[in-house]
């Protein structure tokens, strides 16, 4: 997706904050700690009893004191997905420095989500079902609407500019960064806090996924189950939490003298156009998406030293996302680095594409590429550079972070050191 | 990729936006000719429930579309799986894209789709939850998940149609379709895309909807009198009225579509989007949300307040949004907010929720095509702090040139979209 001719130069598009929380950890370091030295928050579920199910273990966050970080009022009237979204955003915003009432107007939110308030609506069904549609709560639908994040978030920092959520399954929180920032590059807002929450570990997620065959079922040993381009790979396992970082525009972020964190260089978004849950052949929209990125960003396909992979870990999105950078980095393909952390974070469906830009952004930083944890025997059909196992100490100059959701939706974006 | 995919930012003029095409399905028609007769006519589409057994409800009414056969409208197979909003969506869009006599596979990486809805597919999800309930999880369909998620509309219409270019769901409640529609035409106006089928798909008349709205002490509960209980404005008004459809534009880079000679139906000349960062439910105090988009919007069409002809309210029929909506008229109108017509079709139509603004988009371009302000029915008492000329009750003749659509959505969602007739798309 390319711009043309449209009569104002576009403004250049920063990171100043980021807010994360997952199975790994409470905030980003501690994250991105345990990610660099390649654990898992894979696990038997604890959070109910997953007997009967076909995959029994999942990427949890476990307990969180949200009365203590939300107070416990507010706390209540937020699905866990949106606790998760504010307790990121923050994060985020408290980083950035970013005071958002010197003009509320000119700052938006933009959070996606695929299931959104899961456990609300799930909950509330089943009270109408064995009470009667009399004992529903007034809280059942404002809490599990998917623009419950973004709207609870802009409530919490007091942004009053563009807000909304996206939905694209799990592209969703990639889309949100994205699209804020081409709002920011267009002048529609000075900084937009973005990016995803989700919160599925419950019964009916698990058994509705494990009934596409999305999900291992390595169930004895969950810590192993997840294997990006592995030969023995048999899906992914569900994750939960939150991905938000503080896009704003450059000249805004120096103007104030907040640290850059990164620069958002290249953003493209394709569809499929294929079907409702298979990838095209080939991988030929996240290909699409891939080339676009790297002609908006302006660089070589040589440039990009690190590729976070949507990386599922099922049999066919691995096989079909390797073709797919074979297309879009031609030559330059064998000499990437990239990586799938969804084995170490689980698929947090939504907000997959918050979290793994913030871990895109780390690895640009620090100088170390995360490893795909359990890749053991290589797959032929996934036949490059996937850091098994173990992290790498490595320089680059510019890291990409892809997205695919169910429905045909693509998302590539990529980030460069700020200055 | 072609050349034009890998052309970078330059230094034209800013793109202008038009409408080639429109597809409607809502309770009172369920194509955009049938809607229209409708509203000029001022019939409404609100009747008891069928499409479940309501009897145990506080609210046993709704807008139902009528007639529809999801196996003739989007194809036996492929109805079944797609929840209702997204028949509804996929069949809009068909209507839509044969009007605007669009060649989708010609350009596709530069056709993109955004379809809206506030709450996806409700029904697959009830029956998942009861399914897991009283059968356990083995039995929990794999279609549950590519059924219930609120961006399979968008998903599949791109399938159905092939479009390839930009595709998501844009999700803000009752603001969604509006949002759609907004953010499609800054795509368009800067360069991402060349068409955008943008718009939303809503069936939320299910148990969880009606429960779920009736608990916030949201909806009517007129049960005697199903098509009177939708008055917006009207000072005996007791709540909105769940009803489901869907609605898309063809949005189109306006170079482009005079090239290939399509109809011109009308421009989007303004877009404005706020957030009232006050509450979860309520709207912020003073309708000032509200008022900044429409004043955004304004400015974005680079139009003084005086030059609006009409404009399709936001208008739920509930006491709080009349009264908030009525002070943000008042904030952007001053007095000309007492005399400019301003109608909500929500009285015929009911709510569609996250379908809601981009069927009042089709309908205030239909309403330009023919000279026809649409009317406010159900207006029998007036309400002294609603002093607006809301055309009651029965459609007005008269020209309009530009027009305004309003929807704001439950967590403070505002947007307001500004359209030009085709007279002036056309220079």
């Amino acid at each position: 997706m390319s711009q043309e001719g449209t009569g104002h130069p576009r403004k250049r598009v920063v990171v100043t904050g980021m807010g994360a929380i997952c199975a790994l950890g409470h905030s980003v370091s501690s994250i991105w700690s345990a990610m660099v030295a390649g654990e898992t928050g894979v696990e038997t579920i604890i959070s109910f009893d997953p007997a009967g199910f076909g995959t029994r273990f999942a990427a949890e966050v476990g307990d969180l004191p949200v009365n203590d970080l939300l107070g416990r009022k507010q706390a209540r009237r937020m699905d866990r997905f949106t606790q998760f979204a504010v307790i990121a955003a923050r994060q985020a915003v408290t980083q950035s420095g970013l005071d958002v009432s010197r003009e509320p107007e000119r700052v938006g939110v933009i959070i996606g989500s695929a299931l959104s308030g899961f456990e609300t609506f799930v909950t509330a069904t089943e009270t109408m079902l064995t009470a009667g549609p009399r004992r529903v709560s007034p809280f059942a639908v404002p809490m599990t609407i998917p623009n419950m994040a973004p709207g609870t978030v802009a409530i919490d920092v007091g942004a009053k500019g563009p807000a909304f959520a996206h939905s694209s399954a799990f592209a969703s929180g990639a889309h949100a960064i994205g699209e804020g920032t081409r709002m920011i590059q267009d002048g529609r807002a000075d900084a937009i806090v973005a990016g995803g929450a989700e919160a599925p570990i419950l019964g009916l997620a698990l058994a509705a996924f494990g009934a596409m065959g999305s999900l291992s079922r390595r169930n004895d040993e969950p810590r192993r189950a997840v294997r990006p381009f592995d030969a023995e790979r048999d899906g992914c396992a569900m994750g939960e939490g939150a991905g938000v970082i503080v896009l704003e525009a450059r000249e805004h972020a120096l103007g104030r003298g907040a640290e850059i964190l990164a620069e958002v260089t290249g953003y493209c978004t394709t569809a499929d156009a294929f079907h409702e849950v298979q990838l095209a052949p080939g991988g030929d929209g996240i290909a699409r998406a891939m080339s676009g990125a790297i002609l908006d960003a302006g660089i070589e396909p040589s440039g990009i030293g690190y590729l976070n992979a949507h990386g599922t870990a099922t049999v066919m999105n691995d096989a079909y996302e390797t073709a797919a950078i074979r297309t879009a980095f031609g030559e330059a393909a064998p000499e990437l680095a990239i990586s799938s952390t969804k084995a170490m974070s689980g698929h947090l469906l939504g907000a997959a594409g918050g979290l793994e830009a913030i871990i895109s952004i780390q690895a640009l930083r620090d100088g170390i590429l995360p490893p795909t944890i359990n890749l053991e025997t290589a797959d032929p059909a996934c036949d490059l550079d996937y850091i098994p196992g173990v992290a790498r100490h490595q320089r680059v100059d510019a890291v990409m972070s892809n997205s695919m959701g169910f429905g045909g939706h693509n998302v590539s974006i990529i980030f460069a050191a700020g200055q | 990729m072609t050349a034009q995919d890998q052309s970078r930012p330059g230094n034209g003029a800013p793109r202008r936006v038009v409408v080639t095409g429109t597809g409607a399905i809502c309770p009172v028609g369920n194509t955009v000719a049938d809607i229209w007769a409708a509203i000029a006519a001022g019939r409404s589409g609100i009747a008891p429930i069928t499409l479940f057994d309501a009897e145990r409800f506080e609210t046993r009414f709704a807008g139902e579309v009528k007639g529809f056969d999801p196996a003739t409208a989007v194809g036996r197979k492929e109805s079944r799986r797609m929840d209702r909003f997204t028949q509804f969506s996929v069949a809009a869009t068909r209507e839509a894209v044969g009007a605007a006599c669009l060649d989708v596979a010609g350009d596709a990486t530069r056709i993109g789709v955004i379809v809206g809805t506030g709450m996806g597919g409700m029904a697959t999800f009830e029956d998942g939850i009861e399914t897991l309930l009283t059968s356990g999880p083995k039995r929990v369909s794999p279609f549950f998940v590519p059924m219930m998620l609120p961006n399979m509309a968008s998903g599949i219409v791109s399938i159905d149609i092939g479009a390839k270019g930009p595709n998501f769901a844009t999700v803000s409640a009752c603001a969604s379709s509006a949002h759609a529609i907004g953010e499609a035409t800054m795509m368009i106006r800067n360069g991402y895309a060349d068409v955008i089928i943008a718009g939303g798909g809503e069936a939320p008349v299910t148990r969880m909807g009606v429960s779920g709205f009736n608990a916030m002490g949201a909806l009517s509960t007129r049960n005697d009198e199903p098509a009177r209980a939708s008055r917006p404005f009207d000072a005996d008004r007791d709540g909105f009225v769940l009803a489901e459809g869907a609605a898309v534009l063809v949005l189109e880079d306006r170079e482009r579509a005079v090239a290939r000679n399509a109809t011109i139906l009308a421009e989007v000349i303004g877009y404005g989007t706020t957030d009232d960062a006050n509450h979860m439910v309520q709207p912020g105090p003073g309708g000032e949300g509200a008022a900044r988009a429409m004043n955004l919007a304004l400015a974005d069409a680079g139009i003084e307040p005086s030059a609006v002809d009409y404009i399709n309210a936001h208008g739920t029929s509930t006491q709080l949004n009349e009264k908030l909506e009525t002070h943000a008229l008042r904030r952007v109108f001053g007095d000309l907010a007492t005399t400019i017509p301003i109608s909500s079709t929500k009285s015929m139509t009911g709510h569609l929720l996250g379908a809601a603004g981009s069927l009042e988009s089709v309908i205030v371009i239909e309403a330009m095509k023919f000279g026809v302000m649409p009317p406010t029915i159900n207006q029998e008492r007036h309400d002294p702090e609603c002093e607006l000329d809301t055309i009651p009750n029965t459609a007005r003749e008269g020209r309009i040139g530009i027009a305004m659509s309003n929807s704001m959505g439950f967590g403070g969602h505002n947007v307001s979209l500004v359209f030009a007739d085709a007279d002036r798309a056309a220079v």
